[in-house]
């Protein structure tokens, strides 16, 4: 009795000592990362390993309980699309009928999205299906219990679902030996490349920019002759835009915290990359660029999104994007400024490699507080299973949304004036393969795929879920530290390189470093050994 | 009066609309009457009165002290699967954090220190500026400075964050066009710590003086005219009437105000500092504050223990600040005192 009153209670207390910590009112901006994050992937090559039974949509519902009506709740990150409302009433017709539901849509709208996104899974919130992701931490709240362990209610709720998605697939997301979450089985690349204004490459005659070497080169160019534009295009958010790709470019195995090393190649020897050479080298090399004039003075107060000043002509390159977002890049450009011309050069003919999208980027799971489990398994496996259903969610309604046109899609009228535009309601977790269309424009896309796909190094290491738990303090501490210490070196405004990296290191210690570095290799150490890894 | 005196563990707005009925001069004599009686029969005997208070009594109780309870989760692990009250209690260790990376000190003195400037040169200047306000006598004018000096109030955070970068930015920033022009060589304002301490109390007073100054001008009016004709038969001049007169009239409004700003003395203006810093670390000694170290830290790692223990370090302190205050300025003058 008193625990079920604790419970009815924990939404109203967990709001309430949010407002009293005073975090509540923050107008926070962070719009321009959470952009980025956006368009984790829009599309690409159709999955071999993805089976056709799925197709036809089952009829004879499976062993589950659909007598009582009920309403789902679905969340998905970003902005909703114009038209969410028809294709929702839409979609419910059918859930009616075949599951005896109906669903709400909702969605966070980008702006401050991380924020929410761990609001609605502590506040106890009643929520049958969130979307999962390695950027949204899945592996981390999986392991504190965030969501539902769905190994048994697969095969009652959604058999043809756990059929169709591969069963390595099933083992990748996993976690501490349960899945938590249906994963996509599209299969991408979101690995970064340059992205540069070929036009002026060729203009200035400059070299491509296929590793630090030349693209630096390339960067002269651009500075000595167009001293007006920005040779790169950066923002604030140094440490996702400048750091971790410099690391990804030098194989390190993603992108690791704590200042925590560990190459590709390697991927039992763990050090730390804070303090050594390579790091020195890395700062060193940030601190020439800036001395060029490559990194402005002000990078730290810059709040434009990273892809604004590529397409508005104002940046001539960028350090790293991926294939994506750099054909969506070169597509805006291409009506706008015809005459310019981008071109991208994948980090995988330097490095030797490329990974495929880990399962674990792109999912959805049950939370704890879902009051329908079952129902919400067999809403989603009709969501990826149903062509009906997945083409609605993903492209709206034919003739009215977008038309077909020789096997491409087509949308009809402009992005403005169409209220749900190709993949409006973000279904990046739930499409599927066999019923995706693209833009004739994605054909650039899966290009460069092509090319990855021959250099394909599978991605062992996402499934690799941290527990803070026994240093959450050190972490938060350090992670201040690195903020006010590190973020200046890594945008190469400090004079003194080792003087900086000393200070930031004598600081970093304190806070806890060594703790934190010490538990995180014991960590990576047994999941290296579990998995195999070697 | 003495049950609020109690329960009140947190000063709340409440208080306001009580002192600013006069209550203070009765206080003395209530209190006697209800020493004798009891508080059972004054009760009884003001049903009407407590039947009308009961509202907003259930409002603050609802609103403001039934939630106190979630202060518990600082001393827990947040768990998913388990409510508040069976989440493993772990005492003070989620107020780690805040000291571990030895900026605790500073962060406290950053938020105490610019509070402090915010509310002495915002009131001090709010005062100066209502005082001359009030002497102008073309109405007019009048009306049109106080438009003029109310409207950033109304200008967001975000958009003067805006407004800043343009200003200060190096490469292209308006200070730099003009020290050009000059022939002057550029100013890197966004890395130069010791500068924005200046620009922030600027831009906070920029933003925050039209606001407390019509307080003060409302105060100003209720000011009886009787005095200023008096005190100008007696000869006078305009000084000595600014002086004697409105300024002593003004104390009660002046340490009102100074009290509920002192309450939040450990609550800084979040949407300043973070607008206008943000992410720049480089500025960091000389501009962090309290909340935004905060907001940085939890932003990543959330945890709502963490986040309670922030929140309660910062209640406690300002709670602690303003009992002292209150206490000093009753033993001085008791009529000036919030409770």
């Amino acid at each position: 009795m008193k625990k079920k009153a604790g419970r009815k209670t924990l939404a109203t207390l967990t709001t309430t000592a949010l407002a009293l910590s005073l975090l509540a009112g923050c107008g926070g901006n962070n719009s321009n990362s959470n952009a980025n994050k956006g368009s984790a992937g829009t599309e690409g090559k159709t999955n071999t390993a993805a089976t056709t039974e799925g197709n036809a949509a089952p009829a004879a519902e499976t062993g589950i309980d659909t007598s009582k009506k009920v309403e789902l709740q679905f969340y998905m990150l970003g902005d909703a699309p114009k038209d969410l409302p028809i294709i929702q009433d839409e979609i419910n017709k059918m859930a009616q009928e075949d599951l005896n539901a109906t669903v709400k849509f909702n969605y966070t709208s980008w702006t401050d999205w991380d924020q929410k996104y761990k609001l609605l899974l502590s506040s106890g919130q009643a929520i049958d299906l969130i979307f999962t992701a390695d950027w949204t931490q899945y592996q981390s709240y999986a392991k504190r219990g965030a969501f539902l362990a769905i190994d048994d209610l697969l095969p009652k709720a959604a058999p043809e679902l756990q059929k169709f998605v591969p069963e390595s697939m099933w083992e990748d997301v996993k976690v501490d030996g349960k899945i938590y979450t249906v994963p996509a089985t599209f299969k991408e690349y979101v690995t970064n490349g340059f992205v540069y204004r070929e036009d002026l490459r060729k203009k200035y005659n400059l070299p491509a920019p296929k590793d630090l070497a030349t693209y630096e080169a390339y960067m002269d160019g651009i500075k000595a002759n167009e001293p007006d534009m920005m040779p790169i295009s950066l923002n604030s958010d140094i440490g996702n835009n400048l750091h971790y790709i410099y690391t990804e470019l030098n194989k390190m195995v993603g992108a690791l915290p704590y200042g925590m090393g560990v190459k590709y190649e390697t991927p039992t020897t763990v050090y730390s990359y804070w303090g050594s050479d390579e790091q020195k080298e890395e700062l060193k090399t940030m601190k020439r660029w800036a001395d060029k004039g490559f990194i402005p003075k002000n990078v730290l107060n810059i709040k434009d999104t990273m892809q604004d000043p590529i397409t508005s002509g104002k940046a001539a390159s960028m350090f790293g994007d991926n294939p994506n977002r750099f054909n969506d890049m070169k597509m805006k450009i291409s009506t706008t400024h015809p005459e310019w011309e981008l071109a991208y050069s994948p980090f995988g003919r330097t490095t030797g490699y490329a990974t495929p999208v880990h399962p674990i980027h792109n999912g959805f799971a049950i939370p704890k507080s879902s009051k329908n489990p079952e129902r919400a398994l067999a809403f989603y496996q009709k969501l990826v299973l149903d062509k009906r259903y997945n083409q609605l969610t993903q492209y709206g309604i034919e003739g009215k949304n977008y038309t077909v046109e020789g096997g491409y899609y087509k949308l009809v009228g402009t992005s403005q004036s169409n209220g749900f535009s190709r993949e409006g309601m973000n279904g990046w977790a739930w499409r599927n393969p066999e019923f995706m269309l693209f833009d004739k424009g994605f054909d650039g896309v899966k290009a460069i795929f092509d090319e990855l796909d021959k250099i394909q190094k599978p991605d062992l290491f996402l499934g690799f879920a941290e527990d803070y738990s026994s240093y959450q303090a050190e972490k938060a501490a350090l992670e201040q530290v690195e903020k006010q210490y590190l973020f200046p070196l890594e945008a190469g405004l400090v004079d003194d390189v080792d003087k900086g990296l000393e200070t930031f290191m004598q600081k970093a210690k304190q806070a806890g470093l060594e703790k934190i570095q010490a538990e995180w290799t014991k960590q990576w150490n047994a999941y290296t050994a579990e998995k195999g890894i070697k | 009066m003495r049950y609020r005196k109690r329960k009140s563990g947190i000063p709340l707005a409440i208080e306001l609309p009580i002192k600013g009925a006069g209550l203070p001069s009765e206080t003395g004599a209530w209190a006697q009457k209800k020493k004798k009686k009891g508080f059972l029969h004054e009760l009884v005997h003001n049903r009407i009165l407590f039947l009308m208070l009961l509202p907003t009594l259930l409002f603050f109780l609802v609103n403001s002290y039934f939630p106190m309870v979630g202060v518990y989760y600082a001393f827990t692990q947040f768990d998913f699967n388990s409510g508040l009250f069976d989440a493993p209690f772990v005492g003070l260790k989620n107020f780690e954090f805040l000291w571990k990376s030895g900026t605790l000190v500073k962060l406290t003195l950053n938020t105490i220190g610019y509070n402090l400037a915010f509310i002495l040169l915002g009131n001090v200047l709010a005062i100066v500026c209502a005082i001359l306000l009030s002497e102008l006598r073309i109405k007019w004018f009048k009306k049109l400075t106080q438009s003029i000096m109310f409207l950033p109030y109304f200008v967001s955070f975000v958009i003067l964050s805006v407004i800043v970068y343009n200003v200060f930015n190096y490469d292209n920033g308006f200070l730099n066009t003009l020290l050009a022009q000059f022939g002057a060589g550029p100013v890197d304002v966004y890395n130069k710590p010791s500068a924005w301490i200046f620009l922030i109390i600027l831009f906070y007073l920029w933003k925050n003086l039209g606001y407390s100054m019509v307080i003060y001008l409302a105060s100003i009016t209720g000011i009886s005219e009787e005095y200023y004709e008096a005190a100008k038969i007696d000869g006078a001049h305009i000084f000595q009437r600014i002086w004697y007169i409105t300024v002593p009239m003004l104390k009660s409004t002046f340490i009102v105000l100074l009290l509920f700003s002192l309450g939040s003395i450990m609550k800084g203006q979040f949407d300043l500092f973070y607008q206008l810093i943000g992410n720049n670390g480089v500025l960091y000694n000389t501009t962090d504050i309290l909340d935004t170290y905060v907001f940085r830290s939890l932003k990543v790692t959330f945890d709502v223990g963490m986040a309670t223990a922030a929140g309660l370090y910062q209640s406690l302190f300002g709670f602690i600040l303003i009992m002292t205050v209150n206490y000093i300025i009753r033993k001085i003058n008791d009529d000036y005192a919030l409770f």
